[in-house]
């Protein structure tokens, strides 16, 4: 086991470099901020800010330098706010995580129960409801399903605050956009693999025991059930930070989504850096939690 | 459905327990921009929104009135000494937020601060603003002298936003703390608080010299999707938005809480040619092109009406504007004849581009007009990012043509479109890659050193016409600016964008 987990700290290591890397490749071939934060300046005086800024070196200087300093957590300072840009980030990341974090859990929370009632009473009405809201959900983009939302329980009926993060009324849209977004994938994966799971000889075998139907469902059928929903969780992760980017410009929420788009229009390296990092190591952690986890769900899976 | 029926429930409870999303307490005003500046120092960022904001906490020297006419704000009175000294006299007992009085040495430090004599970078993005000012000298307690390099006839302009800071305390906080959580000015508004892109919150300034602020509380909140504050602006939630999109206008106009303030504004459109390759280096291809576009047609019918057509580039509300100057007429076969006798009888190939996401559909109609006649326009739209940026950094290169909007930094003087867009010294903007017209850049720079206003106002009126023939770019038309505002607030759009806020009353 332990060696299991030395392997796999290792890999994310690997991932952290190789996100860096494609980060800084591409921010450096995007343009010069230089001429973004002084367009009037003369060439003289955009080259001493350029030295100031450290971007007159080799690409491959930066880099490591880059890499030298991001290992002690200083991304360097940004070039807009001037402050640290890892303070930023992480200023933020409270909020986003918040977010994607009561998305998940009402995307579960939704998921579980609906599928499973789904295959146990499969093409009964609610079934059929379900199968209709996955279909309409998925084909939904985050942004409009937002202002939808916003139009709905905002506009018309003045019942929640369009937009803002001061109170838990303004939490509730943004998770229902985001959730609406998690929900489907999770519905129709516990829905298909408990389908899956309850035709198997060993559901018939307990059932035919006289075992209570909650019981054969809720105890044997879904332990096996569950293995695919927790893989698809966890890839559900990063996705779900990555709609937390369009989430967070609809509500105006202060997240680290809003600020790296920001970053980007700026061409503010420091933060683009500091944030995408930061989300990667989030979207690998918890990858790698689901493949421990699994080991312990499912003993079948040798480890390597 | 035991199961299946808790979430609902759950979110029907929390609908229940919501409080009501609007009311507003009566004494604050809220508005929303799409942003925040990185900071509050008004010196130390280049960005309108951060312009708007610090506009109501600090003064300048000059006031432009809701006429846009010059006022005296902390000066009371200026005069040019000689061509290149001004004297102003500074209005007394003004005090600052915390209590301090104003002096001659806080406004000799804040044109220190940003012109940073004698350094070679400047922290300010400002600077350029400025840079013609050589020194700014304290003659006694009520005058100081401002000593440009050589005659700056936009002096004026520029020191209309200029604001003053007090210099102990920001020598005693340190810039970063000043722009971050300390800024203190002599405006409207004191601050109280910034949470980064949600909100910043300023108490009116008691002992302003002006009198109270009509609002008590102003609130800025950063909120980066129209829809989302169209849908505040609905529900209360804010009170005032700016750029309220033209599709959107009738149904503000007509809303129960809401109407919509608009005026002409300075943004003038234009497609900028490059005259250096075929084929519009051909003054007669240039021309067809301007014949080519029914601008009216694109003002009714895609723009809500909201915009004027223009000759040149020049706007009407600008120092400098000759009436005279007619714009070109929509004359389809007069463009296709032209064409023909440029030596393109069956028409030519070009590629226009544009980063200018919200006015896509105007690109691509005019594309269509343009191709009617022969010049067959392939379009190339950006996202206005990096991508864009670079392009446009290597000198606009494989193109024929660029669509964008100017809108003169608020400079109300034809120097400040004619110069960017068609003088061509290194150190200009687009003009240096597009545009080759003999004879103009003399012209232009006859025009910014001197400030005998009347020989200014003859030397424009003659790039005017010069341009007018030469057409270095399609000309089309000036903006507006279109606010939308509850109705329980009184305040009218202005025509250099600004947000006066002093300015806005509540209505009973």
């Amino acid at each position: 086991m332990t060696a299991f987990v030395v392997r796999r700290l290792f890999r994310l290591v690997v991932v952290c470099v190789g996100v860096s890397l494609v980060t800084f490749a591409i921010l450096h071939a995007s343009g010069d901020p230089v001429s973004l934060i002084m367009p009037e300046a003369p060439e003289a005086d955009r080259a001493v800010l350029r030295q100031a800024l450290g971007l007159h070196d080799p690409l491959i200087v930066q880099f490591a330098r880059f890499v030298g300093r991001a290992a002690g957590g200083d991304f360097g300072n940004s070039f807009f706010h001037r402050t640290p840009a890892f303070g930023l980030v992480m200023e933020r990341m409270p909020t986003t995580l918040t977010l994607t974090l009561l998305s998940m859990a009402l995307a579960i929370v939704v998921a579980l129960p609906v599928g499973i009632y789904g295959a146990v009473r499969r093409g009964r009405a609610v079934d059929q409801v379900a199968t209709g809201a996955v279909f309409l959900g998925q084909s939904m983009p985050v942004f409009w399903t937002g202002i939808m939302l916003i139009l709905l329980f905002s506009v018309q009926w003045r019942l929640l605050p369009v937009s803002g993060w001061d109170s838990w009324t303004s939490v509730v849209l943004p998770t229902l956009t985001l959730g609406a977004f998690t929900a489907p994938l999770l519905l129709r994966i516990v829905r298909s693999s408990m389908l899956e799971v309850i035709g198997l000889d060993y559901v018939r075998t307990a059932r035919a025991k006289g075992v209570a139907e909650w019981l054969v469902i809720g105890r044997h059928a879904l332990k096996n059930a569950a293995l695919p929903l927790v893989t698809v969780t966890g890839l559900q992760f990063g996705l779900l930070l990555g709609g937390a980017v369009i989430t967070e410009t609809v509500f105006a929420i202060p997240g680290v989504g809003r600020l790296i788009v920001g970053a980007i229009r700026q061409l503010d390296f420091p933060v683009v850096q500091a944030g995408v990092f930061m989300l990667a190591m989030i979207v690998v952690s918890v990858n790698f939690t689901v493949d421990v986890l699994y080991v312990y769900l499912n003993p079948r899976i040798r480890l390597r | 459905m035991r199961h299946g029926s808790l979430p609902l429930l759950a979110v029907l409870l929390l609908l229940a327990l919501a409080p009501s999303a609007d009311a507003q307490p009566k004494d604050t005003l809220t508005i929303a921009l799409v942003a925040h500046a990185p900071t509050l120092d008004p010196h130390m960022h280049f960005e309108r929104v951060g312009i708007l904001v610090n506009i109501n906490m600090f003064d300048s020297l000059l006031h432009r009135s809701a006429k846009l006419a010059y006022e005296p704000a902390l000066a009371t009175s200026w005069k040019a000494i000689n061509e290149t000294t001004w004297e102003f006299k500074l209005r007394k007992g003004v005090r600052f937020h915390n209590g301090d009085t104003l002096t001659a040495e806080d406004v000799k430090f804040s044109f220190d601060r940003v012109l940073e004599p004698g350094k070679t970078t400047k922290k300010s993005p400002q600077y350029g603003n400025v840079r013609a000012i050589k020194e700014v000298r304290i003659v006694d307690p009520d005058t100081i002298h401002v000593v440009t390099d050589k005659p700056f006839p936009l002096l004026l302009e520029r020191l209309v936003f200029f604001p003053i800071v007090p210099k102990k305390h920001v020598e005693k906080v340190g810039d970063d703390a000043f722009g971050a959580s300390a800024p203190i000015g002599t405006g409207p508004w004191k601050f109280v608080e910034w949470k980064r892109d949600q909100y910043i919150r300023l108490d009116a300034h008691d002992g302003y010299w002006r009198g109270k602020p009509p609002f008590k509380h102003l609130i800025v909140r950063a909120i980066p999707e129209i829809a989302t504050e169209v849908a505040e602006l609905k529900t209360g939630g804010v009170d005032l938005m700016r750029n309220v999109p033209a599709d959107l206008v009738p149904e503000l106009k007509t809303g129960p809480q809401t109407y919509v303030s608009s005026t002409p504004i300075l943004r003038v459109h234009q497609i900028e040619l490059d005259m250096r390759s075929a084929p519009f280096d051909k003054k007669l291809v240039r021309q067809a092109a301007n014949y080519a576009i029914d601008k009216q047609a694109i003002i009714q019918k895609l723009m809500g009406g909201l915009g004027q057509q223009v000759a040149t580039v020049v706007q009407p509300p600008a120092f400098g504007f000759d009436a005279e100057v007619k714009p070109y007429p929509y004359d389809p076969p007069k463009a296709r004849e032209l064409l023909a006798r440029a030596g393109y009888p069956n028409g030519v190939d070009v590629t226009l581009h544009s980063a200018s996401v919200e006015f896509r559909p105007l690109f691509e109609a005019m594309a269509q007009m343009l191709t009617e006649v022969g010049i067959r326009v392939n379009t190339r739209m950006w996202d206005p990012g990096p991508a864009w940026n670079k392009f446009f950094q290597s000198e606009g290169k494989a193109t024929n043509g660029i669509y964008f909007n100017w809108g003169n930094y608020s400079v109300f003087d034809a120097d400040a479109v004619l110069h960017p867009l068609f003088h061509t010294e290194p150190g200009g903007w687009i003009g240096k890659w597009y545009t080759r017209v003999e004879g103009l850049d003399k012209l232009i720079d006859e025009g910014r050193s001197t400030l005998n206003q009347p020989q200014r106002k003859r030397t424009y009126s003659q790039i005017q016409r010069v341009i007018h023939e030469e057409a270095p770019a399609i000309f089309l038309f000036t903006q507006y600016d279109t606010l939308g505002i509850a109705k329980r607030v009184e305040y009218a759009a202005r025509g250099d964008e600004w947000l006066w806020l002093f300015d806005a009353k509540p209505r009973r």
